[in-house]
């Protein structure tokens, strides 16, 4: 499918000591919601952020929006919104000051619509008012939704969201679901929502394209209907052949059977054996792609 | 709407079945605008490219038109054609059954038997 890039990306490189960022290109699609799923450690952070164009001392070349402008050109740190899981609001604020704040550095800042979505989403009040606490003092999931609501409360075109369903508890991760998809529909195929999560089984109704980012490199990217077309859970009993397991990206085996993920079109060499295939979540298919590279193992029981 | 996530039947396949079935019905006329591929995810509370997909799905099989920037609208005239075609798939398929209970030995009560007993299961 043809979409028009919201951020194009070339040749971004990022070092730190053994671990290297290495995305030769990436292109964010306007108007879908697109994800970044991987392992604590792939890099995901750091490239949200050199998208987000907090960090800038990274190689290569980032371009937003319609005229391939730059993040520092007039306007475009404007259209973007971003919440961060590393305190990029400071532990010793209160929530009346990250409204101050917000207040004086985004012109398309909406108290009023803020003061709502903290009522609506109901973020622990105790932070606000001249007596307010320290942000410090709220649990993690407080601190995500006031960092959200400091974004929602914005007119923009584009979101970034690193972890934002993490610390969220399932009821709100579902509301953030629902508040992704409006804030989609609202834009009319010109907003883009970008985000990192390891829990991609709660975000996949509201998951348009992936990203599967491992050790610093892209291992897999498209539009989830395409993914999961390209790949195949295939299950049987009894004990898989050599032939068989080969062809598997990642493969489980019990006493009673074994199934692993495959790609579609090596499904002829299926052919004739006696086994059955499903259409694998993203989730498995993540795992799948993940499990190839990662270094973990299950540890002796 | 109803949704079955767990069906088996992909969920974009689902939508376009239902909106095909809206559309022979004419429940949704002719020259009539699909809701907006981002607010029907956001009403069905699925991601966006699974509702783009059953659109395209429609377009290719002609019963909608994407127009430029402004959606997808349901082709007039041909309605009544595609009527027609989908009963000519349901003959072509009950031959082959008949000709497959043929081969199988069913009389011609108990063909028309399995096939009530389909319907019913269908219904359920």
């Amino acid at each position: 499918m043809e979409f028009k890039d919201a951020i194009t990306g070339k040749n971004i490189n990022k070092k730190f000591g053994k671990f290297e960022l290495d995305i030769p290109e990436i292109h964010i699609p306007e108007g879908f919601a697109t994800a970044f799923i991987g392992e604590n450690g792939a890099g995901k952070t750091t490239l949200l952020n050199i998208l987000a164009g907090l960090r800038q001392d990274n190689k290569g070349e980032v371009r937003y929006f319609e005229n391939s402008l730059s993040i520092d050109d007039n306007g475009v740190r404007e259209r973007i919104g971003y919440s961060g899981t590393k305190h990029h609001l400071l532990p010793h604020w209160t929530g009346e000051q990250v409204k101050d704040l917000s207040k004086m550095l985004f012109d398309n800042f909406d108290e009023k619509k803020f003061e709502e979505i903290c009522k609506a989403i109901n973020i622990d009040d105790s932070v606000f008012g001249p007596n307010g606490k320290m942000i410090a003092k709220l649990s993690d999931g407080n601190k995500m939704k006031l960092s959200l609501a400091t974004v929602f409360a914005r007119s923009t075109d584009m979101l970034i969201l690193d972890e934002p369903a993490s610390p969220l508890d399932p009821l709100m991760r579902d509301l953030l679901s629902d508040m992704l998809r409006s804030y989609l529909a609202d834009g009319n195929g010109q907003r883009t929502v970008v985000f990192s999560t390891h829990n991609i089984s709660d975000m996949e109704n509201v998951t348009d394209y992936i990203y599967v980012i491992d050790d610093g490199k892209i291992l897999e990217h498209g539009f989830v209907t395409d993914i999961k077309e390209k790949y195949v859970l295939v299950k049987g009993d009894g004990k898989a052949d050599k032939k068989i397991k080969d062809l598997m990206i990642n493969f489980h085996e019990n006493s009673f059977g074994y199934e692993g993920i495959v790609l579609s079109d090596k499904m002829d060499s299926f052919a004739g054996m006696n086994l059955s295939f499903e259409t694998p979540g993203l989730f498995q298919i993540s795992v799948a792609l993940l499990k190839m590279n990662s270094k973990l193992r299950m540890p002796e029981m | 709407m109803k949704l079955l996530h767990n069906s088996g039947t992909p969920i974009y396949k689902q939508i376009a079945e239902q909106l095909k079935e809206d559309i022979l019905s004419g429940k949704i006329k002719e020259g009539e605008y699909l809701p907006s591929i981002r607010g029907l995810a956001q009403d069905l509370r699925i991601s966006v490219i699974t509702t783009m997909k059953a659109y395209e799905e429609l377009a290719n099989e002609g019963l909608v038109t994407a127009a430029q920037g402004k959606g997808f609208y349901v082709n007039s005239q041909d309605t009544e054609l595609l009527k027609e075609q989908h009963i000519r798939k349901v003959e072509e398929n009950l031959t082959l059954a008949i000709k497959a209970s043929k081969v199988a030995g069913l009389t011609d009560e108990e063909l028309i038997d399995t096939l009530k007993m389909l319907i019913d299961i269908e219904k359920e």
